[in-house]
């Protein structure tokens, strides 16, 4: 497959996406929505796999490692700040006039943070390992 | 890092897309390495200098250790 074929394949799926997207909010059920975003990550990887030419190396790979990297810091500080934000506005008046939706939100978009945070080591042990650490 | 991969391409009539294609690249990763934008990897740099039957440091310069 050559690379052009490749894209426009995926400007179909993408189109495909959009189409039964439309249809979840007709029918009011997201389940078609989720089915087809894995079929269509599915698709887009079978095809990636049938291209002749090369569209992915080490140069290409660095540069999604330290994008990926770099997007992950700045969301999660983005993220923290919003969070102590949120629960100072929380607690700003004092315990007794807590104001609970807003600071449950704040507490639970901290805990989602640190999952993230055990993930990311989880994920380094396991790169440490198989990289010979 | 500095290299003569230009040279060499032009000692073996060679554009970039098709070293590119001869050691698995895309034609801008050849093209950075060249402007001294990326140093490639060591399995890259041996595929470049084995392509053309010459040594690494034939092709390639470390001048400075600055990482």
């Amino acid at each position: 497959m050559k690379r052009n074929y490749f894209y426009l394949c995926v400007a179909a799926v993408a189109f495909f996406e959009v189409a039964i997207f439309w249809l979840s909010v007709e029918i009011a059920d997201p389940l078609p929505s989720v089915i087809a975003i894995i079929i269509g990550i599915l698709g887009i990887y079978l095809a990636k796999g049938n291209i002749d030419e090369v569209i992915e190396d080490e140069r290409t790979q660095k540069i999604t490692e330290i994008t990926a990297l770099r997007t992950l810091q700045i969301t999660w500080i983005g993220l923290f700040l919003f969070a102590l934000w949120i629960i100072i506005e929380a607690l700003g008046e004092g315990i007794r006039r807590f104001n609970r939706p807003l600071g449950i939100f704040g507490f639970r978009l901290l805990l989602l943070l640190c999952g993230i945070i055990v993930l990311y080591v989880i994920l380094s042990l396991y790169y440490n390992k198989k990289y010979g650490a | 890092m500095k290299n003569k991969i230009k040279v060499y391409r032009a000692m073996h009539d060679l554009s970039q897309e098709a070293l590119a294609n001869e050691v698995g690249v895309t034609r801008q990763t050849i093209l950075a390495i060249e402007n001294g934008k990326y140093d490639p990897s060591l399995i890259l740099a041996a595929r470049i200098a084995r392509f053309f039957k010459v040594r690494i440091d034939d092709v390639f310069l470390l001048e400075t250790i600055d990482e």
